[in-house]
């Protein structure tokens, strides 16, 4: 048999499905659960364990169990935060490893191994070798991220037939059985660690995405971050002799399951009671923590996808109103918080699907059915998300494919020699929006080689092939010789990658010489930015504030005054953040006010 | 050099409606698609439709596969005093956005709302200004493409006036656009 499955490799949770007679189908696992938790547990001896059973393992083993893999995939040392995760994360040689006992894991390989399990289940339900397979991925993922994913695919005994967008695959399961329809829908994908909003034109079974934008490093798991700093402050605020100890591996793992379970039930509930037994020694926590807190810790969060909505549909040419619909996926728009927000940014109620974390499974599933000629009178156009180009002379960055075109795509540029008898010319391949050569994501280098003649009679033409999975292709064809050559970009990623890792090592060396006294400085500047405003603020609105409140902020400011004179770096910054912190409630009343003359002046 | 219009199967004009090219080029995806065409073809149709979609592009293409080259044209004196203004509140935003992005201060914040308020009045005045052009010079692609047919070669110079005259127009909009979203974000 010759099915492809779909699989959705998700942050902290991934699916599997195929079609069966006509229909996508997801398949559940031995417990009969569809949901595996991308989650990979190695014990200290025998095979690593993937799925449900290794995310128990989580509050027990954490440098042992390991998750959020999809934040590291494809990404280069000092781009990724390595500090975040409970197991040891290295860079080495360019790349970002995961090290578990004496195992350095690359984290396509550790999304291999959930890619396994997902495969084992699919066998074992369907009966027959499983070898093909359809893969998604953020829309936003970069060329890199799109490959690592690929490999990881390979690893796990699939032939990748296709690397499909996630809010696109979405957008499939939404419109299988509306293809008659034509409409134009937005689809709003926050999941555990991504954000993606792609627009998308519905014709007569033709889905055409018009634009995408994202953030690949924005999801739930921020909301569980802040969510534990959050408790850790109410549990020190109580036991504050249990400082030391909320810093511990095992008791931080415990502490974010907690968190993580009470963000999903707050859902449902206005106020759920946090418990945290046996915190240490006979110490127990019990805390009942409000929806209304969890929100105030969200909101900004979830506010950063604002920006993103608006550029893509900026770049669809749309306002929200001439949206047919918007369609919610990924677990965190399950929150009330996130639904109240998508309405307010579109204009309208969304749609809410029955199950927002299983549609780009399925959409998976019917981009394999699509492939595998199941099912007929379907097309998919996807865009690039980011636009590739090549670095100029003087730094900056020449588009050459612009951000959501249309894949597949290609570019050609022709390149010259600028001196008589130049041998080599290199080209820094790009990907991003920014002007700055180095203000995007560099995805390798590659020497261009000319044949020794006069200076400009050289010629040698490069192409730039973005295929359907969003990945980059180049050729070099010298139009003299004939010679063609593909080149590979990613031999030359590595080579970089360690010079890159030479700089950032070089800069932090250096940095360190002045470290204690920038930090001084900085600290103070930020006080006398911070002194002059709270003055400002308190003749403005200072008459609307209770005396209480006034006398405290007074006491405040006369703390910052005081540490300011006592060179004690610490000491300022804890005095700024506390004034910060005191001044709150001004600054809302400072915008209430310039609200209110806003509307006066527009009106 | 591809003739994109042969490509699509459409004929050769400065201004062609957005459905209709569309419908064109959605039609010849879809046969291609069908017929299991190789990626050449599909990037190809791609780039047609991206070329000929956008009004700048579409103009150039039809100079360059119409008269070999789509030079020509100068920067107007009106729209050169219009750049001033465009400039004008771009700075002003960039010095807003610069002064605000380090800082966290919820205080800060509230005090830089007000001269923020007074930026983004800049940058609407900029962008109604920038569309009603770049509108007055849809219009101007249009009423070219009406003495199209009668005479081709005496519509090269203005269409690559106009053709100028939009790409910078276009570039502007969109810088302004970029910086009203950025300023979205620190509100």
């Amino acid at each position: 048999m010759n099915d492809i499955v779909g699989i959705d490799l998700g942050t902290t949770n991934s699916l599997i499905g195929v079609m069966d007679s006509g229909f996508p189908i997801l398949i559940a696992d031995r417990d009969g659960k569809r949901l595996t938790p991308s989650v990979v547990y190695f014990p200290e001896s025998g095979e690593p364990i993937v799925g449900a059973a290794a995310d128990r393992m989580r509050a027990f083993s954490p440098d042992r169990t390991v998750f959020s893999v999809k934040r590291l995939i494809g990404r280069r040392p000092g781009e990724s935060e390595k500090e975040d995760f409970p197991f040891a994360v290295r860079s080495q040689g360019g790349r970002m490893l995961v090290e578990v006992g004496d195992n350095l894991l690359k984290p396509e390989e550790l999304s291999s191994l959930v890619l396994k399990k997902l495969k084992g289940d699919a066998e074992l339900s369907i009966g027959c070798p499983v070898s093909r397979a359809v893969i998604t991925v953020p829309a936003y993922f970069n060329d890199l991220q799109r490959q690592a994913t690929m490999r990881a695919g390979e690893l796990a005994g699939f032939t990748v037939e296709r690397i499909v967008n996630e809010p696109t695959a979405a957008a499939l399961a939404y419109g299988l059985d509306r293809l008659s329809d034509r409409s134009r829908i937005a689809v709003y994908d926050l999941g555990g660690g991504t954000f993606d909003i792609s627009i998308l034109e519905l014709n007569d079974g033709i889905f055409r995405v018009l634009s995408t934008n994202g953030n690949t490093r924005l999801g739930g798991d921020d909301i569980d971050r802040e969510l534990v700093r959050l408790l850790k402050e109410r549990i020190t605020a109580r036991h504050p002799e249990l400082r030391p100890e909320l810093e511990n591996k095992l008791f931080l793992a415990r502490l974010r399951e907690v968190a993580h379970s009470a963000k999903v039930h707050l859902s449902t509930e206005d106020v759920v009671q946090v418990e945290v037994p046996f915190l240490s020694g006979n110490h127990s926590f019990s805390y009942n923590l409000t929806r209304q807190e969890l929100e105030a810790i969200a909101r900004p969060i979830i506010r950063r996808t604002r920006s993103h909505c608006l550029r893509s549909l900026d770049d669809a040419k749309l306002d929200p109103l001439k949206l047919d619909e918007v369609i919610l996926v990924g677990g965190v728009t399950r929150m009330p918080i996130v639904r109240q927000f998508v309405a307010e940014v579109f204009q309208r109620l969304p749609n809410i699907p029955q199950n927002p974390d299983e549609a780009v499974a399925v959409g998976a599933t019917i981009q394999a059915g699509i492939l595998s000629g199941q099912i007929q009178n379907v097309v998919l156009l996807d865009v690039t998300p980011l636009s590739l180009g090549i670095e100029t002379f003087g730094g900056l960055m020449n588009v050459l494919i612009p951000r959501n075109s249309t894949i597949p795509c290609k570019a050609g540029e022709m390149f010259t020699n600028a001196v008589t008898n130049q041998t080599a010319m290199q080209i820094v391949v790009l990907q991003g929006e920014r002007e700055l050569a180095k203000d995007n994501w560099e995805l390798g280098r590659f020497e261009l080689e000319f044949e020794p003649v006069s200076k400009g009679l050289a010629r040698v033409g490069v192409q730039f092939e973005i295929d359907s999975n969003g990945i980059l292709h180049v050729l070099a064809r010298d139009i003299q010789t004939g010679r063609e050559k593909v080149v590979d970009l990613h031999s030359a990623v590595d080579v970089a990658d360690e010079a890159v890792e030479k700089m950032i090592a070089e800069s932090l060396d250096h940095a360190f010489d002045d470290m204690s006294e920038r930090l001084w400085t900085e600290t103070v500047l930020k006080s006398n930015e911070l002194l002059p405003a709270v003055r400002s603020a308190l003749t403005l609105v200072g008459d609307q504030i209770e005396p209480d409140e006034q006398r405290k902020i007074n006491a405040l400011v006369l703390q910052v005054e005081t540490a300011l004179k006592s060179h004690d770096q610490r000491r300022l910054k804890q005095a700024n953040s506390d004034l910060d912190e005191g001044t709150q409630q001004l600054a809302t009343l400072l915008i209430d006010r310039a609200m209110a003359e806003a509307a006066r002046r527009k009106r | 050099m591809i003739d994109y219009f042969a490509l699509l199967g459409i004929e050769r004009r400065p201004f062609i409606a957005d459905e209709f090219l569309k419908n064109a080029y959605l039609l010849k995806t879809e046969s291609s698609r069908a017929d299991k065409s190789d990626v050449d073809a599909l990037s190809s149709l791609n780039m047609a439709f991206r070329t000929l979609s956008n009004p700048v592009t579409r103009v150039q293409h039809l100079l360059t596969v119409e008269f070999g080259d789509a030079r020509g044209g100068q920067l107007g004196s009106d729209l050169g005093e219009l750049f001033g203004t465009v400039v004008e509140a771009l700075q002003a935003v960039d010095g807003e956005i610069g002064s605000l992005s380090a800082q966290s201060s919820a205080l800060l914040r509230a005090m830089a709302f007000q001269r923020i308020d007074a930026v983004r009045g800049k940058l609407d005045d900029a962008e109604a200004e920038l569309s009603s052009r770049e509108q007055s010079l849809l219009a101007d692609i249009r009423s070219i493409d009406e003495a199209w047919c009668e005479n081709r070669a005496q519509c090269k110079a203005p269409l690559a006036q106009v053709a100028l005259s939009l790409t910078f127009v276009q570039k502007w909009l969109s810088e302004v656009r970029e910086r009203k979203i950025r300023l979205e974000e620190l509100a």
